[in-house]
């Protein structure tokens, strides 16, 4: 089956995508909050150094986010 | 005025994280500023005074960071609760708003939320220095306009029109602010109109904004009374009101009505080049080099702290022991004497002879704050904390206890998950913090020998760095047993901005330094006072005239035995101590000590030591009768006073046994029991205030407490 989406851990470092949507409504709730919405593009930047969590880019504002936050938002393919 | 006549007029500070509330804070109160209502609290809500020219005053709190008014963390409820709150003592009559200018389309949300509560409010459009660099231009009049509030183009850094803002905060108080906008900014869903009437109708809320998030936060708002908060469960139940669905639609309605408004009167710098700070990042977030530079931070930091601190130290300790000297010969003797330098000039020693580590210490960590790192600390080690049960950001707070765990445990209200919160709260306590720093040197110095080992490392090092260890490993093992028993299923988030790399703004720096140190001196000075003080009554005197027939007991002994003036002086001042009431209490709990390998003396240090755990050294001095020299059995260039201490204390036996108390195995248990126990009234009385309850303090007391019981005679049985 053909997936429609991606989300933010199948980003390679400084690959960006703009997001869609988001899985989880608490998460979308603060994510919005801290100015990510569905339309705005998304950047990888890296790794954490333990895994785990994610640095990225979302239009010049820098955020780190869980794993889990970070496949909760859905990317344009 | 328009409202509170009768008392000053409230304004208070609004913004997101970072956005530079705590700067302009600092820019418009200077001095005139105070932190909270609690005793040894520092990130309290923090307020200050305006002056204007015509000699009127106004009041400025500073309120959390927050991005909106549906909080994730406890910090962030403290806003939201406070303005849909009007009856509340400290609901403001005005409100500033700081906006970061360089990012202002996110910075808009919490604006048009508060707008809609109706409270007057002015823009202050913050960081004007680097939109200048960054080529930023804002046309204020046209997004004033289009708002419908006042703006200013401010920077806290460099002081820029800081004057303007002052004199649209005089119209504000006034009444006489150019616009007035009162059409609501958001508009309501068929659905939530409804819900909104349904809940005016039952509370009575006026602002129609105001009772849309007393129904999305009626759960947890704290002004609530138990049947409006069934009566809004039941109101959110029949209208099958959906609460973070609601939130999402009505955050990107906001956002989208805003935004073209931004794009009007903002002209941007077309993209946001790769700056210094991601540079930086490639290096400091790098998946070796970051974790690496952390721990090299780390210890060069606890390197600092003794290497700055040792002539402040000397300073004071000459200082007091000069003073001490001074007084002894100027006052007649007697208990009045006694008591002023025996009591309260060694209490006082003890609470300033902190002051520089502790100094150092939060300075260190300011300035990581401040420079934007501890977000990146955060970022890296989120997945470490999160096996032990916690958050990222428990991080902060886990170095925050390397100086004084009562402001630690504070920093925790920025965790929203309630458990990762709690762990955080329980564990902080067992980071060694300063007032640990001297029981350790005396310690150490009196029973391990500084020998190097393996021709390497000093011996006395290894055991005061595994002290720290031993407190990390303690804080990590039982966060991760916590977890193990606590498991609640309440979303967690990482979810953190990482900020620009900015050089610190060192009077932001001087004053968040000397606000932690005084609230130190007083909160936890006051204890050790206190305990000082009443040491020192509790033995010198005794039940009925026990005290004096030990005297004469010594002086007839000493006379038979022909011991010399100074022997004698030393053999009446311990018979003194033992028939006294801190004697007594000694004797009392020494049965259940001894295991430990401790004595009735050691007992007495003990029981001081659970008021405030730094009393110990000064309790022992006073026990040794050493009370004058007190301050120097610390240091570490005023080796007589150092030696005579030891020497005295060597000489200790058990009354029983006749064997000597300070072995290496009872030292090294006393050690560990000091690293492990929880002996701080401050900690207990903040833990209670934090966690809502007393439970959580008391359990904390008796887990820490009991484990350091444990391992103390695991120790010692390991070592004697
Ligand atoms: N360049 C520049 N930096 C500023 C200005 N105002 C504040 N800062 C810096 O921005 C950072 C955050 O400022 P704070 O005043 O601590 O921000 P805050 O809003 O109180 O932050 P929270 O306490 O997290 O809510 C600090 O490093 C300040 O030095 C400004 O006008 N210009």
């Amino acid at each position: 089956m053909l997936r429609r989406y991606k989300t933010v851990p199948d980003l390679k470092a400084h690959e960006s995508a703009a997001a869609i949507s988001f899985v989880d409504p608490a998460l979308a709730c603060k994510l919005t909050a801290m100015g990510v919405r569905p339309g705005a593009v998304i950047e990888m930047i890296r790794k954490a150094p333990f895994g785990k969590a994610y640095y990225i880019k979302v239009d010049g504002i820098r955020l780190a986010l869980r794993e889990e936050e970070a496949f909760s938002i859905l990317l344009e393919i | 005025m328009t409202r509170g006549d009768a008392q000053t007029y409230k304004i208070a500070l609004v913004g997101n994280p970072n956005s530079g509330k705590s700067t302009i804070f600092n820019q418009l109160t200077g001095l005139r500023q105070k932190t909270g209502n609690f005793p040894g609290v520092t990130v309290d809500i923090k307020s200050g005074k305006i002056r204007f020219a015509g000699g009127i005053e106004a009041i400025l709190t500073d309120l959390p960071g927050t991005y909106s008014l549906y909080p994730t963390s406890s910090d962030e409820k403290i806003v939201a609760a406070l303005l849909t709150h009007p009856a509340h003592a400290n609901f403001p009559d005005g409100i500033v708003y700081i906006a970061d200018t360089n990012h202002l389309e996110k910075h808009l949300l919490l604006l048009t939320q508060i707008m809609d509560l109706g409270i007057p409010i002015l823009l202050a459009l913050n960081m004007s220095d680097t939109a200048a660099e960054l080529g930023i231009k804002v046309n204020i009049i046209r997004l004033s306009e289009r708002l419908g509030v006042p703006v200013v183009f401010v920077s806290g850094r460099t002081g820029e029109n800081i004057d303007r803002l002052q004199a649209e905060l005089e119209k504000m108080m006034l009444g006489t602010q150019a616009i007035h906008k009162t059409a609501a900014f958001y508009t309501p869903t068929e659905a939530e109109k409804q819900l909104v009437e349904a809940v005016q109708l039952n509370l009575g809320t006026e602002n129609p904004y105001r009772a849309l998030l007393i129904a999305h936060h009626y759960q947890w708002l704290p002004f609530l009374q138990h049947s409006e908060r069934e009566t809004l469960a039941a109101i959110v139940e029949t209208k099958h009101f959906q609460s973070l669905r609601a939130q999402v639609d009505e955050t990107l309605d906001r956002f989208d009505r805003f935004t073209p408004f931004v794009q009007e009167s903002v002209q941007e710098a077309p993209t946001f080049p790769n700056t210094t700070t991601d540079r930086l990042d490639a290096l400091l977030t790098h998946r070796i080099g970051g974790p690496l530079i952390f721990f090299a931070v780390m210890l060069l930091m606890f390197q600092a702290i003794f290497d700055w601190s040792v002539y402040p130290m000397d300073w004071i300790e000459t200082g007091f022991s000069w003073l001490n000297d001074g007084l002894k010969a100027a006052l007649p003797a007697g208990w009045f004497s006694d008591l002023l330098t025996d009591g309260i000039l060694a209490g006082l020693s003890g609470i300033l002879i902190f002051i520089p580590q502790i100094a150092i210490l939060f300075l260190l960590i300011t300035i990581l704050e401040e420079v934007g790192y501890m977000s990146r600390v955060v970022f890296m080690f989120d997945k470490t904390m999160r096996r032990a049960g916690m958050n990222g950001r428990s991080v902060i707070s886990l170095i925050g206890g390397g100086a004084c765990a009562v402001p630690a445990i504070m920093s925790s209200r920025t965790i929203g998950n309630w458990q990762e919160r709690l762990i955080t709260i329980m564990v902080t306590p067992f980071i060694s913090c300063s007032a640990r720093i001297p029981v350790y040197l005396v310690l150490i110095g009196l029973a391990v020998p500084a020998v190097k080992i393996g021709g390497l490392i000093n011996a006395q090092t290894l055991v005061f760095a595994s002290m720290y260890a031993l407190g990390v490993i303690a804080a990590f093992a039982s966060g991760w047993a916590m977890k193990k028993w606590l498991r609640t299923r309440e979303p967690s988030f990482l979810a953190i901005e990482l900020p620009e790399y900015r050089m610190p703004d060192w009077k932001n720096v001087a004053l968040t330094v000397w606000e932690k140190v005084a609230a130190f001196v007083w909160g936890a000075g006051k204890i050790i006072l206190f305990v000082s003080i009443a040491l020192w009554g509790l033995s010198r005197f005794g039940p009925g005239n026990a005290v004096e027939t030990a005297e004469n007991t010594a002086r007839e002994k000493a006379q038979t035995t022909q011991l010399s003036t100074s022997e004698t002086e030393d053999l009446i001042a311990h018979h003194r101590l033992e028939a006294s009431y801190a004697g007594q209490m000694g004797k009392f709990i020494e049965p259940a000590i001894r295991p430990l390998g401790y004595d009735w003396k050691i007992g007495i240090a003990l029981l001081t030591s659970f008021a405030a755990r730094e009393v110990f050294t000064g309790t022992l001095a006073v026990l040794y009768n050493m009370g004058s020299a007190e301050p120097d059995i610390s240091s570490r260039t005023d080796n007589q006073a150092k030696v005579t201490m030891r020497a005295k204390m060597r000489e200790e036996t058990f009354s029983d046994n006749g064997k000597p108390v300070y072995t290496l195995a009872t030292a090294l248990s006393l050690l560990v029991f000091y690293a492990l126990a929880l002996q701080c009234m401050s900690t207990i009385a903040v833990v209670k205030r934090e966690t809502g309850s007393w439970k959580w303090a008391l359990f904390q007391f008796t887990f820490m407490s009991a484990l350091a019981y444990v391992v103390a005679w695991l120790v010692y049985l390991l070592f004697s």
